[in-house]
């Protein structure tokens, strides 16, 4: 019996260019280029994954791009919601910006207003793409991204004797 | 009906002019009722017109310090946003790394996981009704809550050493085994609170000006709740049948059995009274857990080998606790990632833990329930009376330091 | 007459004697502190806790609130920037004023011709209705009137107060205790005229001499009446202009130290006069008893009444305003008109 994540799987890459792996019967992951993000997003939301549970960046300094990952499932399919469907993409440094999935799950709201805040990544069509946690005199700097270094207390096992 | 009323004024040549009173309110930071966080009002007479949580008054950068601790460090880190659901904020990670490492949890300590866990959640869920009792002005809900909650946390504090910062669970297993003092005081502890809940039952659950702030407040549908990423018993209230303990179980879930309340009324008091019925769900399961615990080690054989002898005959032997082995200070996991989920006191927690091989993790990314509930909360205001505000905020169980970790 | 006996007579002097000595300042200051304390205590106890204990164990904790208040008169006051310092400052005093004024009228006890120690004022205080004396700072003819009018100023001085403190949850607290304000008014007066009906008078001293307290001759009246005094003095589940956790402390909010107690026992000192009229109208005031142990029976009653009203706090939430109104001018009104039936009825049938 084919599971439900492959034929998911099977459909995104059939239609996209795409790369796509089946970690396990629940987890997936799909990477695909930013300009077609939104169509994949569209395509999985009629699927049934009907909600975002997080979006993520994460900073890559060496190749100098940001990685967003956004963790897709469903409540109304039972099937589906024991799936988590990573859906990847990349922004580069020179233009960290891509399109929001705003319009295609309204779930995407506080990920992506915390991702622009913390990594300095714009969604473009997102209705409040303000800064979500951080404080109003917090500017320029980008607190997740690799470059921004935090001071360490050692801790005793660190030190030296 | 209004509208009609104006009219009828209008033709009787009582024309009345309505002047509409407009204002912002600033709720917070210093406020009774707003917790660790600005709630900008945006006031129409006593109706909400807009509403902007202005959160991040509690923000630990629990990422960002995530990517400068080795693993073990991180696990008093990550149950800090919530102090009061830690086990829950713990196990998540912990299965997480455990993904990572591959490492099986014997079965005992899937039990004993559970049983934390469960404990956890009903001093969770009676803090989320204490608050919601002093939003709506019932002093009395939040003292018995505080006071009933003390039952459990004292059970945690046998089980684990520490009140509510539990550290439990570890990589491989827990750190403690229950004893029979345990086991003696948890089924004091059940029989206290069935009876405490028909006291509750009696003074909030069916007092007349609660259920008038609570019912039709804060409606949610259920494809609201959808849209919105609601979690919980939030989401359940709405109609959705989603409880990550039924939908991906973990640790002693699958063995044990319980129902999920599912309530279709979406409004501030389905929310509460699924509460109440996971309160009762959570005193069977630990009913369960208790008769049914199998014997046997409560850490991966994998790490228990690497326990010096005399320190596991002195504390292992004489205390019945586990003594963490050397290869937690500094251990180096393969890279990989790993998503896991379990259904904490307020819903879904989700951990995203991105390895590079090296001991701190590359990226740890931790979606809190509260977290998913700010758009949910923006929302469900927008349109209410100004009084409701509290009663959403509370029958939400929103809880700001969990929201912004 | 010997200079001891002159002071007496001043100091015993009814005007002098109810307004300021008993149930006048001195003890309303006291009852205060032992209300608070009782309400405390009582909320306590319901709650799982002790409630203030420490400050005196052997008493109970009462010395507590003597603390308290201790240490609220000496904190200092915060004036905000913006205000008319001279207004702010008058604001509250005025509130209290307007709630305390209506002792000076309601009818306490009733003074035999001779053999109690205010029998000598017997002609001065002479009530022709009920053929004696009575104990009152003033008395009118229509002291029941009276009273409630005194009374119902009370709101418009919180109103006075939040506008003056420039602060918009004091504002909004006003809003809410004006639309509040409007609609228990007329409820009280609705069920103190069925009352007045049904004796045939305006005069309480005549509806407690009458021999039938009111709560037996007009149930609906009391329970109206009681509700209202919870409306107007911000008791649970009526709390709903200071509502804490959605307006700070609504009209008080920017007030501190001793202004701020001020504003604190306007409610309290309110429900107290509430509380007395209660005791006389419904629950038989100082009958049969007379001089100054009637005068004692009745804030007996008044206390208990006044007790009740601030248990409410450990059983009930807070309705919403609008919740709030529409139960009034829904079903409380009618139940009013009903209640103003009632009376005309048993008045006319029955109490002659």
């Amino acid at each position: 019996m084919q599971r439900p994540i492959d034929n998911v799987l099977n459909l995104v890459k059939s239609k996209f260019n795409a790369q796509v792996k089946a970690e396990s019967d629940a987890r997936g992951q799909i990477e695909v280029d930013k300009k077609a993000i939104v169509e994949v997003a569209k395509l999985l939301k009629e699927q049934g994954f009907d909600h975002v549970k997080s979006v993520t960046g994460i900073d890559f300094p060496e190749q100098e791009k940001i990685q967003i990952v956004y963790h897709v499932s469903s409540y109304s399919n039972p099937e589906l919601a024991k799936v988590i469907l990573a859906l990847k993409t990349y922004v580069t440094y020179k233009e960290p910006k891509m399109q929001s999935l705003y319009e295609v799950w309204e779930s995407a709201w506080t990920g992506e207003r915390e991702t622009y805040e913390m990594l300095g990544v714009y969604f473009e069509g997102h209705p409040d793409m303000r800064r979500l946690f951080l404080p109003e005199d917090f500017e320029g700097v980008y607190p997740l991204r690799k470059s921004y270094k935090i001071k360490l207390e050692g801790l005793f096992v660190d030190k030296q004797a | 009906m209004t509208n009609r009323l104006e009219d009828v004024l209008e033709n009787s040549g009582m024309a009345v002019d309505i002047v509409p009173v407009e204002g912002e309110l600033n709720v917070g930071p210093q406020h009774p009722g707003s917790g660790h966080m600005r709630i900008l009002v945006k006031l129409n007479g006593d109706i909400i017109e807009d509403v902007d949580l202005d959160v991040g008054y509690v923000h630990r950068a629990v990422e960002k310090l995530g990517e400068n601790r080795n693993y073990m460090h991180l696990i008093p880190l990550v149950e800090r946003p919530a102090i009061l659901d830690s086990i829950h904020m713990n196990l998540g990670y912990v299965m997480a790394v455990e993904k990572i490492i591959n490492v099986d949890v014997p079965e005992r300590a899937q039990y004993l996981r559970s049983f934390a866990a469960e404990v956890n959640r009903i001093a969770s869920h009676l803090y989320g009704l204490g608050i919601l009792g002093i939003f709506l002005g019932h002093s009395t809900a939040f003292m018995w809550g505080f006071g009933d909650r003390e039952v459990w946390v004292h059970i945690l504090e046998m089980l684990t050493g520490a009140r509510v910062t539990n550290s439990y669970i570890i990589p491989g297993g827990v750190r403690r085994d229950l004893t029979p003092a345990i086991i003696e005081e948890t089924k004091k502890a059940i029989t206290y609170m069935r009876k405490k809940l028909e006291d509750w039952k009696k003074i909030f659950l069916y007092n007349p000006t609660i259920r008038a702030r609570l019912e039709n407040v804060g409606v949610m549908t259920k494809e609201k709740a959808i849209e919105w990423g609601a979690v919980g018993p939030n989401l359940r209230a709405s109609g959705v049948y989603y409880d990550v303990r039924k939908i991906e179980p973990y640790a002693a879930y699958p063995k044990l059995d319980f129902e999920i309340p599912v309530y279709k009324e979406g409004d501030g008091y389905a929310r509460t009274m699924v509460r109440f019925e996971e309160v009762e769900q959570s005193l069977r399961m630990l009913e369960q857990i208790i008769k049914e615990i199998p014997e046997g080690n409560i850490l991966s054989d994998r790490f228990f080998k690497q326990i010096p002898p005399t320190r596991l005959k002195k504390w292992w032997e004489g205390y019945r606790r586990i003594v963490l082995p050397g290869y937690y200070a500094s251990f180096r996991p393969p890279k990989g990632e790993a998503v896991t989920r379990v259904e904490a006191a307020r819903g879904e927690l989700l951990y995203y833990l991105v390895s590079d091989g090296s001991a701190k993790p590359y990226r740890l990314r931790m979606v809190t329930p509260s977290y998913r509930l700010i758009n949910v909360m923006r929302n469900l205001a927008k349109g209410s009376r100004f009084a409701d505000l509290v009663s959403i905020y509370g029958s939400l169980d929103y809880f700001p330091p969990e929201a912004d970790r | 007459m010997d200079i001891l006996g002159l002071l007496r007579f001043y100091i015993l002097y009814p005007s002098f004697f109810v307004t300021v000595i008993f149930p006048g300042l001195v003890f309303t200051l006291l009852l205060l502190l032992v209300t608070i304390w009782f309400e405390r205590k009582a909320a306590a106890r319901v709650q799982m806790r002790i409630g203030p204990y420490y400050a005196s164990k052997r008493l109970g904790g009462i010395l507590q609130l003597v603390a308290d208040a201790v240490k609220f008169v000496f904190s200092e006051i915060i004036i905000p920037n913006e205000v008319n310092p001279t207004l702010y400052a008058l604001a509250p005093v005025l509130m209290v004023i307007a709630s305390f004024l209506p002792i000076a009228v309601i009818p306490l006890s009733v003074i035999p011709p001779s053999g109690s120690v205010f029998s000598i004022y017997f002609k001065d205080f002479y009530d022709p209705d009920i053929n004696a004396g009575v104990i009152a700072g003033l008395f009118v003819n229509y002291n029941l009137l009276l009273v409630l009018a005194i009374e119902s100023v009370y709101p418009i001085f919180v109103v006075l107060l939040a506008w003056s403190t420039n602060n918009r949850f004091a504002v909004v607290g006003a809003v809410r205790e004006t639309y509040l304000s409007v609609s228990y008014d007329v409820i009280l007066l609705m069920s103190t005229l069925a009352m007045a009906l049904e004796y045939h008078t305006l005069d309480i001293a005549k509806i407690v001499s009458y021999g039938i307290p009111g709560i037996v001759a007009n149930p609906l009246a009391a329970f109206l009446f009681f509700v209202a005094m919870l409306m107007g003095s911000s008791r649970f589940p009526f709390d709903i202009s200071e509502a804490e956790t959605e307006l700070v402390i609504g009209p008080y909010t920017e007030y501190s130290g001793f202004l701020f107690v001020l504003t604190m026992a306007g409610s309290y000192v309110g429900n107290f006069i509430y509380a007395l009229v209660f005791a006389d109208v419904f629950l038989w005031g100082w009958y049969p008893l007379s001089g100054f142990p009637g005068l004692v029976l009745t804030v007996l009653k008044a206390v208990i009444v006044l007790f009740f009203a601030t248990f409410m706090r450990s059983v009930y939430a807070r309705y919403r305003v609008d919740q709030a109104l529409r139960g009034s001018w829904k079903y409380l009104l009618p139940l009013a008109f009903a209640s103003l039936i009632l009376g005309m009825v048993v008045g006319y049938v029955w109490i002659r």
